[in-house]
């Protein structure tokens, strides 16, 4: 019986070992300089927002063509394995359109393409559950199925230093009415419904990664959460300390952004992703 | 290239490859005009020089193609590796289109026009295929106009020259009314960036084609065609303003506006609220379990009153039909017709020049005295402001004016002051809105308040989110002594400085920053991180306002200090610690 391999994008920003041990494709997006163009995740984090500092005209990312997916889903095809592919939200990408495209090119029968809604460390932990069900001997559908229940209760709230990276990237969604107010803000951030939208404003950073914190449903046992930044080591770590505090079980995994997302939500962000319920 | 007289009839593959490479070159040049005007999907402004990296990757390949290949092969080569390289949505679709056409053009040696005509419609199948929700007002409405021009024109035995022009005429046309079928273009006053992107490249594919033939063409200036795209981006936005103003709002199939109170014991107010939501829409249900009040927009207002009657006694029935206030204001605003389609109206609002903007859910009025004040309140969401304070409590009648003027079917009231509060009640009483008055009273609380306010959620959440926030503030006041007293204890002279602290007097001394530093003193704690702003009054300058925000921020390390201009008069400063 054919075996169903992973295929997810770069903005997941998996670390090697996952990428190995489940043996997942990931498909790079690209950060587009006004001379040159990198593939996400090919240089570190700090390497990434200093040339973003130092760039004259701010990068723009894109997603990956059609010919890119193609690429990958024939090499898998090939080997006799079904695919199921997990990408960054439809509502802030088009990588699930180039995706779904390779897919029908080849053949739709064998390639799930899941627009997680999601992205980051959602997207991580998402692709993480599907490579499990996969090791498990899940078929194509079932792991469709579980992805599309996980996906409705997973959360990602974030906490961007300053709204103008979200602004000149285009992705300020709902928070646009935030610009220009006079007082200084912190605002916390969430995808909803795959859409960046504003879930409260507060003054402080301290306030604003507690009204995240509060948001974590009260746990039972053990459970796994994402804290997610862009160049924000003491930042995030102070919500690891805010969490573990309130969730001695809790197991915080610490990610960073991958140079696309950081493109979008600039350095010094932090969030966290979790399941609710 | 074969010609009957003067025209293009057959089209061969070298002919396609010129035509291809014409019009990635002539694309090149135009793509910034395209990035200006990109806002849909998302707004970051690089459409053009997303879809000039797909026609780049597809000229690319075929540089290197023999003159004599077919025009299959030609096509083939085109789309394959446009889909290879194409970037963004645009590009995505684009890449698309040649895959369609391609399709069309499978095998063939040389193209007739009706073989072109029919591998363009092939081309709109697969555009439409490629993306899961295909959306109107976009490139893919441009190219299916540009298909419908071009199989039109076909028919007519013309040449491919005047078959480029046509389809070229269509899509232009399909273009300008990209803004009716987007409202995001048209909100921001533009045409669709991917459409014009498309037009821009046939543009420069009967640049390639016109070059080999005598007849006239119009439309092929570099300068002349960018002239007009910029016509799209500098649009008066005033004029698109208007346009829009009349969109959104009430819901024709739930006409009729019904409000009334429910009278009972332990009314359930989740249960009514479940009941009554696949009744229409606008819904609100509020008050407590003896009292309700009950407003929905139906269509069936018999059944909400069964509804309701089941739970309890009801009152104060009122059922307006929206569809009569609507052609009343239209009628009378002189228009001379009754509007085409009833999509809009303020149902309940007279409409002033001012009211452009679309008829909002939940408005804002605060209360507050000092530019300062007034301009951030605006920043941060309130529609309109209503000058007063302390010692100069605004008369009911501007609550009443402000409350009206606010193009929203709900108020929420800030005032600020707790002598204000009193005002806001009555004018609760005398406009027919339904109105919410926060408690809150300072200009902080005001300012903690108005940071909770979200217009997406009911009028009741806001109301408690409201009210929590504003309590979570400390308001510190540091002014002058009018008299001589004593208070909590404290001697105080006529003209002294005083500091208070939620009301209540707690320090009096003989300099402002004195007062202030010995005010934050009393109340700042030291366990917890806190912000402090404050905001400097109108009796003092900014330098010296800087000079003390330096000192607190010495003194007080663990503290966040912020520097506003308030401008308030009487309070030299007014302070929130949060």
């Amino acid at each position: 019986m054919a075996q169903v391999r992973i295929v997810t994008d770069s903005t997941a920003f998996l670390e090697e070992e996952t990428i190995e041990r489940y043996n997942i494709s990931v498909v790079p997006l690209y950060v587009n300089f006004e001379n040159e163009v990198i593939l996400d995740g090919s240089i570190s984090n700090a390497e990434f927002f200093d040339k973003m500092k130092n760039a004259t005209k701010m990068p723009f990312t894109s997603q990956p063509s059609p010919g890119d997916f193609v690429k990958v889903y024939e090499k898998i095809l090939e080997e006799g394995d079904d695919i199921v592919t997990l990408v960054i939200s439809s509502g802030i990408s088009g990588t699930y359109d180039s995706a779904i495209n390779a897919a029908k090119l080849l053949d739709i029968k064998r390639i799930a393409v899941v627009d997680t809604t999601m992205t980051s460390g959602g997207l991580a932990m998402l692709v993480k559950e599907a490579a499990e069900a996969a090791a498990q001997g899940k078929t194509k559908e079932e792991i469709v199925a579980l992805l599309e229940d996980k996906k409705r209760r997973l959360r990602l709230f974030f906490i961007p230093d300053t709204l103008e990276y979200l602004k000149k990237g285009g992705r300020i969604g709902g928070a646009q009415a935030l610009l220009g107010t006079l007082l200084k803000i912190k605002p916390v951030l969430y995808l909803n419904n795959g859409k960046v939208e504003t879930y409260d404003k507060v003054r402080t950073m301290k306030k604003a990664m507690e009204r995240i914190v509060d948001e974590i449903p009260p746990a039972k046992g053990p459970f796994t959460l994402t804290i997610i930044h862009g160049e924000a080591f003491d930042t995030a770590n102070k919500m690891k300390a805010m969490i573990t505090e309130r969730f001695p079980e809790a197991e915080v995994i610490i990610n960073e952004l991958s140079p696309v997302i950081g493109t979008h939500a600039g350095p010094g962000v932090v969030g966290l992703c979790f399941y609710a319920q | 290239m074969s010609c009957n007289g003067h025209k293009v009839v057959l089209l061969g593959g070298d002919d396609l490859r010129d035509m291809f490479l014409q019009g990635t070159l002539y694309f090149e040049k135009h793509k910034e005009a395209i990035n200006d005007l990109n806002v849909f999907p998302v707004p970051d402004g690089d459409t053009g020089t997303n879809m000039a990296l797909t026609l780049q990757a597809a000229s690319r390949e075929l540089q290197s193609v023999s003159t004599t290949s077919s025009i299959g092969e030609v096509s083939r080569i085109a789309a394959r590796s446009a889909l290879m390289g194409a970037r963004g949505n645009s590009g995505v679709i684009l890449s698309q289109l040649f895959q369609g056409i391609a399709r069309g053009l499978a095998g063939k040696e040389d193209a007739r026009l009706t073989e072109l005509g029919r591998a363009f419609q092939y081309g709109i199948v697969y555009a439409y295929n490629a993306v899961s929700r295909p959306v109107e007002g976009t490139i893919l409405t441009v190219a299916r106009e540009i298909a419908r021009g071009s199989r039109i024109a076909v028919q007519k035995n013309i040449n491919v020259v005047d078959l480029l022009g046509v389809a070229i005429a269509s899509g232009k046309k399909a273009l300008e009314r990209t803004p009716d079928l987007l409202p995001v273009l048209k909100e921001a006053g533009v045409v669709d960036a991917g459409g014009l992107g498309l037009i821009v490249f046939l543009e420069g594919c009967l640049q390639s084609v016109s070059r080999h033939s005598s007849d006239e063409i119009p439309l092929t200036e570099g300068e002349k065609a960018t002239g007009e795209f910029y016509k799209y981006i500098s649009q008066d936005n005033e004029t698109v303003e208007e346009s829009t103003s009349l969109q959104e709002e009430f819901d024709t199939r739930f006409p009729y506006c019904t409000e009334l109170i429910i009278r009972g014991d332990d009314l359930l107010l989740p249960t009514l609220r479940q009941q009554l939501e696949p009744m229409g829409d606008s819904l609100l249900v509020a008050g407590d379990t003896g009292v309700v009040k009950v407003h929905i927009h139906t269509a069936n207002p018999g059944s909400v009153l069964e509804t309701c009657l089941a739970c309890g006694s009801i009152h104060d029935i009122k059922i307006d039909n929206m569809l009569d206030q609507f052609n009343k204001t239209r009628w009378s605003d002189g228009e001379g017709q009754p509007a085409q389609g009833l999509r809009t109206v303020s149902a309940q609002i007279e409409t002033t020049p001012q009211q452009r903007k679309p008829l909002m859910e939940i408005g804002l009025v605060a209360v507050a005295a000092g530019t300062g004040f007034v301009d951030i309140f605006e920043s941060m969401g309130a529609d309109r402001i209503v000058f007063g304070g302390q010692s100069m409590n605004p008369p009911v009648e501007d609550l009443v004016n402000a409350v009206l003027e606010v193009n929203s079917k709900k108020v929420i009231i800030l005032p600020n002051n707790s002598n204000v509060q009193f005002a806001a009640e009555q004018a609760v009483k005398l406009v027919d809105k339904e109105i919410s008055v926060i408690d809150t009273n300072s200009l902080p609380q005001g300012l903690a308040a108005i940071l909770a306010f979200d217009r997406s959620k009911s009028l009741a959440d806001n109301f408690v989110e409201m009210c929590l926030r504003a309590r979570q503030v400390k308001t510190l006041e540091v002014t002058y002594a009018t008299r001589d007293a004593v208070v909590n204890g404290i001697t105080v002279q006529k003209d002294d400085i005083i500091g208070l602290a939620d009301g209540a007097l707690l320090v009096s001394g003989l300099t402002i920053n004195e007062t202030v530093l010995e005010l934050l003193r009393n109340v700042l704690d030291d366990q917890e991180e806190q912000i402090v702003t404050l905001f400097y009054g109108h009796d003092v300058t900014e330098s010296d306002a800087g000079e003390l925000a330096q000192k607190v921020e010495a003194d007080f390390p663990d503290s966040e200090v912020e520097l506003q201009s308030g401008g308030q008069p009487l309070y030299y400063y007014l302070i929130s610690v949060e």
